[in-house]
């Protein structure tokens, strides 16, 4: 009994990332907002980010910032944990950050185009191709009529 | 289509709970990416080779700068596609 415990203390930090992970998994898979879509697509990220940062961490350790300073003299017996995987996760949060920017702005324009951010009324208005799902095809449609 | 989205997660978290198992422990200092030489190498030199008492941002800036260079290239490609995907078009 004692043996499973010990399993479940060294090991429940990846099973809350793996859940957290699943959860944002679903809202991708199975949402028909596409925001909801992003949030989950968030989710998934952010369970990768603290799945690294967990495996840097090392019990009993301090920041990986040096203790003392510049100072002359370091203590030695001091453990920091490790700041490789810190320094992987802050690139990967640029990048999330990126993605992130990009997918709601083209959700931005998705809705422009039309009136809609759920997916199963953009995908039915792609399918009949009516001018009237389609501002922006509308608009053009006025003009060149405007112009004959 | 929810329950077969529910099937696909579910069947994905219990492979990764199960590959996780391989997995060094929570907080355990022999896990073979701390006891890497690469690691124990930032951590004794990073001061005297970058004059930064963060070591995170030691190597950031200094280790990796290039992939630092790269990042600020990201970030721009993605300004530059909000920008051009949401200015205000003449109609």
């Amino acid at each position: 009994m004692s043996g499973i415990l010990d399993i479940v203390y060294a090991e429940y930090n990846y099973w809350i990332y793996v859940t957290l992970m699943m959860i944002g998994f679903y809202a991708m898979i199975a949402k028909k907002n596409l925001i909801k879509k992003v949030i989950g697509a968030n989710i998934f990220q952010t369970a990768i980010f603290l799945f690294y940062v967990s495996l840097a961490d090392v019990t009993g350790g301090t920041a990986p910032i040096l203790v003392g300073g510049h100072g002359a003299e370091h203590a030695a017996d001091v453990i920091y944990t490790n700041p490789v995987p810190h320094c992987l996760i802050l690139t990967a949060i640029v990048v999330s950050v990126s993605t992130t920017a990009v997918a709601l702005a083209l959700i931005i324009r998705i809705y422009q185009e039309y009136g809609s951010i759920e997916e199963d009324v953009i995908l039915a208005a792609r399918r009949e191709l009516k001018p009237e799902f389609s501002e922006h095809a509308r608009q053009k449609g006025v003009a060149e009529v405007g112009r004959q | 289509m929810k329950t077969l989205a529910l099937f696909v997660v579910v069947i994905t978290g219990a492979m990764l709970i199960y590959a996780g198992q391989d997995l060094p422990a929570f907080g355990d200092i022999n896990s073979p990416s701390y006891q890497a030489p690469m690691t124990q190498y930032f951590i004794e030199n990073s001061l005297e080779e970058s004059g930064v008492t963060n070591i995170v941002t030691a190597l950031l800036a200094n280790y990796r700068s290039y992939d630092t260079l790269g990042e600020t290239a990201v970030i721009f490609t993605a300004g530059m596609a909000v920008m051009l995907l949401l200015r205000r078009r003449e109609t």
